[in-house]
């Protein structure tokens, strides 16, 4: 088994109001209204009808939507045949903000539309019934994004065939805190010609902790320092 | 063509009884196990019927052989994997490429359930030995170390289809020449945890359940284990009993639709069925009995239900959920329900679906109300479907 070249073909961020693909600011809103606020205007931007949306807590909500910005303009489905795409995400508060609304209703009447949300592989769900993607998936949770797990992870599904593309990176929300990096690997490599490596991986990574470039030609990444952390916060 | 995978022995812990043959009675005499709460410590214990083996840890310790200290669901699961072992009466298995899969889906959680209260009081408190077999694949290996078994030792938690995928994981294994004899099927024990949660889905039912009854109102949880002795065609000739019944078909689909709902139309039951059904070689109408899933929620029923009109069109085999005895023991209900369709085969039984009154309307069949026996059956298909949409069907065949 040797490791097929690997690029990232796209990649949406969407952190602090702003919605980013490709390094390309796509949507902003100042002040951003909340997470709440702030998730439903992007819905809004994305015209799409998903009624569905409106059910999900809040992770579900911002993994949906970078996912749909990820995959705009793109059928991987039919492309790549539904059992073919994978899903591998991580994030450090796994789906603790749905958990603590719901302990919060358990005062009253337990919710079960909240309980239901109680696990954070859930958003892999989501978007899986949306997309129709029936390949590998699995959801990691550590304290820090770990670019080296990605890479290995992903990487080692390529190398046995379990996957021809792979949606991963990292989505976490956690009251008015939210964050998803989101990379599509596929083998061809995308219009940048990014790598799959780590350097590419933490780069853009790294776009989400408030180092935007706003012009078109963001990506190029060699104004970003290397240092890993500069955002603060409970991200890092 | 494929070699055959043979059910050699079975083995089953219910609130039916604790053996095979404490099952079947209950079974004839159409009495169910389901009634007030009387191990478990819960706030819900005088409103929420439940179905509990009607035995304290120390007492199914001295059942197991093992201490009365560990989970619950370690010493159901080692009572019926010991009875299956010995119903098979393989003298020794260890010359053989040996497995154990074992399912479950609360694991050590009754213990860890004993932990809390006095650690947090006082983080300094509580016993910490009664966390260390919290995950589920613990509760496995404290089994497969006491029945000594090495070879293959794996856990499969996939909510209620967890024991069903179990048996079919098992005869995979066998098929692919990988093992000789593998024990298999699923375990749980009532935990405040789960008849929390699946109160909270406000799907249980404060009285005694009615499966697929047009007036249903949920589920009665219950606990138990279940475990059948699959063997390979070379084992099966060695043994001095024949097997009575092969594992013929077996299908896992997902219905991608709901994290704890059945889509309306009952996709993943429909394919899982339909699945397990052309690996069999089998048409529907040589089903002779199905053991339904059957929980007797709104949802399910009539989700499960809807598949087995589509598929089973113009022919309706006799049909019953054995959960209205058991209650639906989650983890565990796929291998006591593989036993049941077993024994079904071995002798001619048909179980009834208590407290039936009012047959549901959208449905053209009626499920069967009394226990028969002496019926010639050659097929049982029995369906177990989990949260995630995650459905397995299952098909024993005589030989």
């Amino acid at each position: 088994m040797t490791a097929p070249d690997l690029y990232i073909t796209t990649h949406a961020l969407i952190h602090s109001g702003a919605v980013y693909r490709d390094g390309e600011l796509i949507f902003k809103e100042e002040p951003a209204g909340g997470t709440n606020g702030f998730f439903l205007s992007v819905y809004k931007a994305l015209k799409v009808d998903y009624p569905k949306f409106y059910k999900m807590d809040n992770l579900c909500k911002l993994g949906f939507l970078a996912t749909e910005w990820l995959l705009r303009d793109r059928q991987i489905a039919e492309e790549y045949g539904v059992e073919n795409i994978g899903i591998i995400l991580t994030n450090a508060n796994s789906s603790l903000d749905a958990d603590l609304k719901y302990f919060e209703s358990v005062k009253n009447i337990p919710s079960p539309a909240q309980f239901v949300y109680t696990l954070p592989n859930i958003v892999i769900g989501e978007v899986s019934i949306r997309h129709g993607f029936k390949g590998e998936n699995a959801f990691f949770v550590s304290e820090d994004f770990d670019a080296g797990f990605i890479r290995f992870y992903v990487q080692d599904l390529f190398m046995r065939n379990r996957v021809q593309a792979c949606i991963c990176g990292w989505v976490d929300c956690l009251g008015e805190e939210y964050k998803a990096v989101l990379y599509l690997v596929e083998k061809v490599p995308g219009k940048d010609k990014l790598i799959f490596d780590l350097e590419n991986i933490q780069k853009t990574d790294e776009l989400a902790n408030g180092q935007f470039n706003e012009r078109s030609e963001a990506a190029d990444y060699s104004a970003i320092k290397p240092s890993r952390s500069q955002a603060g916060g409970y991200w890092r | 063509m494929q070699s055959p995978v043979f059910i050699a022995g079975v083995g089953v812990i219910s609130a039916l009884g604790t053996n095979v043959q404490d099952n079947l009675m209950s079974l004839e005499k159409e009495t169910a196990g389901i009634g007030d709460m009387a191990y478990l410590s819960s706030v819900h214990r005088h409103t929420l019927p439940v179905a509990e083996v009607k035995m304290n840890n120390e007492e199914l310790a001295g059942l197991a052989a093992m201490s009365p200290r560990l989970s619950r669901t370690a010493l159901l699961s080692a009572i019926a994997a010991k009875e299956a072992l010995a119903d098979a009466g393989i003298p020794e298995y260890n010359p053989y490429r040996t497995g154990f899969v074992s399912a479950n889906t609360v694991g050590g959680m009754d213990k860890t359930e004993d932990f809390f209260p006095d650690f947090l009081q006082d983080n300094q408190k509580g016993r910490l030995r009664n966390l260390v077999h919290h995950e589920c694949g613990a509760v496995t290996e404290l089994v497969a170390d006491h029945l000594g078994i090495k070879h293959h030792v794996s856990t499969i938690s996939t909510a209620c289809s967890s024991s069903a995928n179990a048996i079919m994981f098992a005869a995979r294994l066998i098929k692919q020449n990988i093992l000789d004899i593998v024990v298999a099927g699923g375990a749980d024990a009532l935990t405040k945890f789960t008849l929390n949660g699946f109160n909270t889905l406000m799907i249980v039912d404060h009285e005694l359940s009615q499966p697929f009854d047009e007036n249903r109102r949920g589920l009665n949880l219950g606990e138990g284990a279940g475990y059948v002795v699959l063997v390979s065609e070379k084992v099966a000739n060695s043994l001095s009993q024949t097997p009575a019944c092969t594992i013929s078909g077996y299908c896992n689909a997902n219905d991608a639709y709901h994290q704890t709902a059945s889509s309306p139309g009952g996709t993943g039951s429909f394919l899982a069925m339909e699945g397990a059904l052309q690996q069999s070689g089998l048409p529907p109408d040589e089903i002779d009995y199905i053991n339904l899933h059957g929980t007797g929620t709104q949802n399910n029923d009539i989700a499960e239900g809807t598949a087995i009109k589509t598929l089973f069109e113009g022919h309706y085999p006799p049909m019953s959920s054995t959960k209205s005895f058991t209650g639906h023991t989650l983890g565990a209900s796929g291998g006591i329900e593989a036993v049941f369709s077993v024994l079904s085969i071995q002798k001619g039984l048909i179980y009834p679906n208590l407290r039936l009154s009012t047959p549901m309307k959208d449905l053209p069949f009626v499920p069967e109300t009394k226990f028969r026996k002496g019926v010639p059956i050659r097929h049982v298909l029995s369906n177990s479907f989990g949260f995630g949409g995650n459905c397995t069907s299952l098909i024993f065949s005589k030989i």
